[in-house]
C-alpha cells in the first residue's frame, strides 16, 4: 500500500512534467494522464477531456464511472476499493447511465429551462434501441454518436451529432459494409446522399436549413419512415406539396399500392433537384414509372409540362424587355414587383403539381401571366417611349441645327455690315 | 418701338441700348475665350428654369423625396426630360465655370482693375460647386446618401470648427432625413440668393469695367487693336454657342440620363464605388493617397488645409500676382496654373480609371 502511494505520487510529479495536461484536483485525470501518455494517440482518453461539456459544467469522471477522486495517493481507495466504482460502462448499460442524469428533469433544468428528457424513452423505441434490448450490441448507443471523454454540446459545429456532421457520423456504421452485414442493410446511403440536393446543400452549401439523415429518420428515436408517413415527413419543410398531395385523388391511390408518396417519384436518399422534365412525357417523365400507356394521365401531364414552360417563357421574354429598358435608361423599376411576383406564381404553379388537379393549375398560373403581361407591356411601353424621346430629340436637333446656320449667316452679314462700315 | 418708346418716357432705359450698342468686344486669338463666361450664365439659367419646374412636384423628406423624384421621371410628363437637362446642365456649368476661370487666369484677366471681378467669379464658383453637392443628396438615393456621408466626414476633420461644420450641414450627428431638408433648404433658396447678388456684382463689374485683353496686347496701340460690336455681332455668336449647348444637353439627356439608382437605406452597409461627383474627384483622391499622419498632423487634417489654404490662396492670386498688376508678364503664375491643371486632371483620372 505504501509503496504503491509512493509510486503513485512519483508519477503524478512526472506527469507535471511530461505531459500537457494541466494538474486537476481530481485524482482521476491526474492519474490517468500518465496511462495515456503510453497508449496510441487514438485511444488516449484525456485528449479532448477539458472540452467535454460534463466537465466544464462541473462534473467529474466519477459521476459516470464512479470511484473517489479524492483518493490522490492510494490506486486501491481510488477505485477497486470504492463501493460507487463501475470502472467501463458495458455496452449494453450505457443508455441507462446517460439517462440517469439526462432523463431526469429537475436535474436536467439546472442547465437548461428547455432541455429535453425524453431521449433515453424515445432510444428504447427505436431500432437501435430495440436490438440492444435484444442483446446486439453492435448498434449505436449514446457515445457513438455523441463521442465520448470529450463530448461538445449538439450546437457547437465540433460536434459529432452537429447537423453538418451528422451524415458522417451515421455513416461510420451505415456506410460499412462489412459491419452492416448481418443486419441486411443497405450501406449505399451515404454515397446516396452526399450526391443528393439535401446533401450538396448541406455539405456543400453547408445550409443548416437542408437535412440531415435524423430530419428525416428522427435521431433518438431513430426508425425507417413506413410508407404511410413519408408525406409526412417529407412535408415537414415541404408544406404545401404535402398538403396538396394529401388532398388529391393519387393518395389513396398510392397507399393502396404500396407506393411510397414522394419518394414514388421523387427517390429517397439519391434525391435530386427536381426539374420540369419530370412532366415531359416523351423525355424523362416520370409518371410513366406507372402510366404505361397515355391517356389522361398523359393529357393532365402535358398540360402542366406546357403551362409551366409557356410561364417560364414570358417571364425570360419580361426579364429581356425590363433589362433592355433599363439599359436605355428608362425608370422601370415598378416592374420588378410583377417580375418577382411572376417568380413566385412559377414556384407555385410547380408545387400545384402535387394536387394533379388541372383546375388548380390554371387558377394558379393565372396571376403568373397576369404579372409577366404587365411587366411586357410596361417595359414595352418604355421602350416605345425610348424610341419616341429619340425621334423627338432628331426634330429638336434639327429645329436647333436649322437655327444655328440661320445665327450663322446672320453673323456673317453683321460681320460684312461692319466691315463696310469701318471701310 | 412703341413698346421701347413707351417704357423709355417713364423709364430712361435708352442709355442701357446705347450702352449695349457702343460696347465693344476686343477681336484676337483669344476672342473665343469671351464666350465661356456666357455660356455659363446660359447654363445657370437652364438651372433656375429646370429647377423651378422640378420644384412643383419634388418633395423633400426622407420618405418623399425618392418617390417623388421617381413619380417625376416615370409619371410626370417631360418630367424625366426637366429632370435631365437640370442634371447635366449642372455637370456642364462646373465645366465651363472652371474653364472660364482659368482661361481668366491665363489671360491674367484678374489684374488690376479687375481683382473683384475675380473674387466674385471665384465664389460663384464654389458656390456653383456647394450646389452640386447639396443637389447631389437630393434624389435622397444611395450613392448619393453616402457620399454626402464621407463629404460631410471630410469637413468634420477640421480643427476647431469641425463638429460644428458636422452638425450644420447635417443637422445631427448622422446623415438623416433632417440633413435632406436642410440641403434642400441650401439648394433653393439660401445659395439661390447667394448667387444672385455675387452674379449680378459680377456682371455689373464685367460691363463697366469692359472686356480684359492680355498684358502683350495691351502694348499694341489703341488704332491698330481690332474689335467688335458688343451687340449684335458678340451677342449672336454667343447665341450661336448656347444654340449648340443647348443641343448637347438634349442629346445627353435622352441617350445618357443619370440613373436614379436605389432609395438610401441609412442602415444599409456602404455599397462598393462610393464616390463623389466629378469635379471633387481630384480632392477625394488626393485624401485617399496622403498617409495617416504626416510629421504630427493627421492626414486628413493635412489634406483638408491643404485644400483650404490652396482655395484662398487661388482667390487672392490677384493681390500676390504683382508683376501681372504693373503689366509685366509673370511666368511663374501662368506655371503654377499649368501645373494645378495638370494636377487636376491626373487626379481625376487616377480616381475614376484605378
Amino acid at each position: 500500500m505504501k509503496h504503491s502511494s509512493v509510486a503513485l505520487l512519483i508519477l503524478v510529479i512526472a506527469a507535471v512534467a511530461y505531459t500537457d495536461i494541466p494538474l486537476t484536483s481530481d485524482a482521476c485525470i491526474n492519474c490517468h494522464r500518465l496511462l495515456d501518455e503510453e497508449l496510441e494517440p487514438g485511444e488516449q482518453i484525456l485528449k479532448n477531456v477539458f472540452k467535454d461539456i460534463h466537465l466544464q459544467v462541473g462534473l467529474s469522471c466519477a459521476d459516470c464511472h464512479g470511484g473517489n477522486p479524492d483518493a490522490y495517493d492510494d490506486e486501491d481507495e481510488a477505485m477497486w476499493d470504492d463501493p460507487t466504482f463501475r470502472g467501463e460502462i458495458a455496452r449494453m448499460d450505457q443508455p441507462e447511465m446517460c439517462g440517469s442524469c439526462h432523463s431526469d428533469p429537475q436535474y436536467m433544468r439546472q442547465y437548461s429551462a428547455t432541455v429535453k428528457t425524453d431521449q433515453i424513452d424515445q432510444y428504447w423505441t427505436s431500432q437501435h434501441g430495440i436490438s440492444l434490448r435484444n442483446g446486439i450490441d453492435k448498434v449505436a448507443i449514446c457515445t457513438d454518436c455523441h463521442g465520448v471523454h470529450g463530448i461538445y454540446p449538439v450546437k457547437d459545429p465540433r460536434s459529432q451529432v452537429y447537423p453538418l456532421n451528422v451524415p458522417s457520423t451515421c455513416a461510420q456504421c451505415h456506410n460499412d459494409a462489412q459491419y452492416m452485414g448481418e443486419f441486411n442493410l443497405p450501406t449505399d446511403q451515404f454515397y446516396l446522399y452526399r450526391t443528393s440536393v439535401h446533401g450538396k446543400a448541406l455539405l456543400d452549401r453547408q445550409s443548416l436549413s437542408a437535412p440531415a439523415c435524423n430530419d428525416c429518420h428522427g435521431n433518438h428515436g431513430a426508425l425507417p419512415p413506413d410508407v404511410v408517413h413519408i408525406a409526412d415527413i417529407c412535408g415537414t419543410c415541404h408544406v404545401n406539396n404535402n398538403r396538396l398531395f394529401q388532398k388529391s385523388h393519387l393518395k389513396n391511390i398510392f397507399l393502396k399500392r404500396g407506393f411510397g408518396q414522394c419518394e414514388a417519384c421523387h427517390g429517397n436518399h439519391g434525391i435530386k433537384k427536381p426539374s420540369d422534365e419530370y412532366l415531359n412525357w416523351e423525355h424523362g417523365a416520370v409518371c410513366v414509372q406507372c402510366h404505361k400507356s397515355a391517356g389522361n394521365p398523359k393529357e393532365l401531364a402535358d398540360l402542366f409540362y406546357h403551362t409551366i414552360d409557356s410561364l417560364k417563357h414570358q417571364i425570360i421574354l419580361a426579364k429581356e424587355l425590363v433589362s433592355q429598358a433599363e439599359q436605355k435608361g428608362m425608370e422601370i423599376s415598378d416592374l420588378y414587383f410583377p417580375l418577382e411576383e411572376s417568380q413566385k406564381v412559377l414556384i407555385q404553379t410547380r408545387t400545384s403539381i402535387h394536387s394533379f388537379n388541372k383546375d388548380l393549375l390554371l387558377e394558379t398560373v393565372k396571376d403568373g401571366f397576369k404579372a409577366t403581361d404587365e411587366a411586357i407591356q410596361g417595359a414595352s411601353a418604355a421602350l416605345i417611349e425610348f424610341d419616341q424621346r429619340r425621334k423627338w430629340l432628331f426634330i429638336f436637333s434639327l429645329i436647333i441645327t436649322f437655327l444655328i446656320v440661320v445665327v450663322y449667316f446672320k453673323i456673317k452679314d453683321f460681320d460684312r455690315m461692319q466691315r463696310n462700315k469701318n471701310q | 418701338m412703341g413698346i421701347f418708346n413707351w417704357i423709355n418716357e417713364r423709364v430712361d432705359i435708352r442709355g442701357f441700348s446705347e450702352f449695349a450698342f457702343k460696347k465693344k468686344v476686343p477681336v484676337f486669338y483669344g476672342t473665343i475665350w469671351y464666350y465661356l463666361g456666357g455660356v455659363s450664365l446660359f447654363l445657370f439659367a437652364i438651372q433656375v428654369m429646370t429647377g423651378i419646374l422640378l420644384l412643383l412636384y419634388y418633395q423633400p423628406g426622407a420618405a418623399t423625396a425618392f418617390e417623388s423624384v421617381k413619380f417625376i421621371v416615370s409619371k410626370v410628363a417631360f418630367g424625366w426630360l426637366i429632370r435631365e437637362v437640370h442634371a447635366w446642365s449642372a455637370n456642364l456649368f462646373i465645366f465651363f465655370a472652371f474653364l472660364h476661370m482659368f482661361t481668366v487666369f491665363f489671360a491674367k484677366a484678374y489684374r488690376k482693375p479687375r481683382e473683384m471681378t475675380w473674387f466674385s467669379g471665384m465664389i460663384l464658383l464654389i458656390l456653383g460647386m456647394a450646389f452640386g453637392f447639396s443637389g447631389y443628396l437630393l434624389p435622397w438615393n444611395e450613392l448619393a446618401f453616402f457620399a454626402t456621408k464621407i463629404g460631410s466626414d471630410i469637413a468634420g476633420a477640421v480643427p476647431f470648427v469641425g463638429d460644428f461644420l458636422l452638425r450644420l450641414l447635417r443637422a445631427g450627428d448622422e446623415v438623416t432625413g433632417a440633413t435632406l431638408t436642410r440641403f434642400y433648404g441650401f439648394h433653393v433658396a439660401l445659395f439661390p440668393a447667394i448667387f444672385t447678388v455675387v452674379l449680378g456684382i459680377h456682371l455689373v463689374l464685367v460691363q463697366v469695367q469692359g472686356m480684359s485683353i492680355p498684358p502683350e496686347l495691351e502694348r499694341i496701340p489703341e488704332k491698330h487693336r481690332r474689335y467688335m460690336p458688343f451687340f449684335p455681332n458678340f451677342a449672336m455668336r454667343d447665341a450661336l454657342l448656347w444654340l449648340m449647348v443647348l443641343n448637347v444637353i438634349a442629346l445627353l439627356a435622352v441617350f445618357f440620363p443619370w440613373e436614379l439608382g436605389t432609395k438610401a437605406d441609412p442602415l444599409a452597409s456602404a455599397p462598393a464605388g462610393i464616390r463623389p461627383e466629378w469635379y471633387f474627384m481630384f480632392m477625394f483622391q488626393t485624401l485617399k493617397l496622403i498617409p495617416g499622419h504626416i510629421f504630427f498632423i493627421e492626414g486628413e487634417l493635412f489634406g483638408l488645409l491643404l485644400f483650404t489654404f490652396g482655395t484662398i490662396f487661388w482667390f487672392l492670386v490677384p493681390l500676390l500676382d504683382r508683376k501681372a498688376g504693373k503689366g509685366q508678364r509673370s511666368r511663374f503664375w501662368t506655371i503654377i496654373g499649368v501645373l494645378l491643371i495638370v494636377y487636376m486632371i491626373m487626379m481625376t483620372l487616377w480616381g475614376y480609371l484605378v
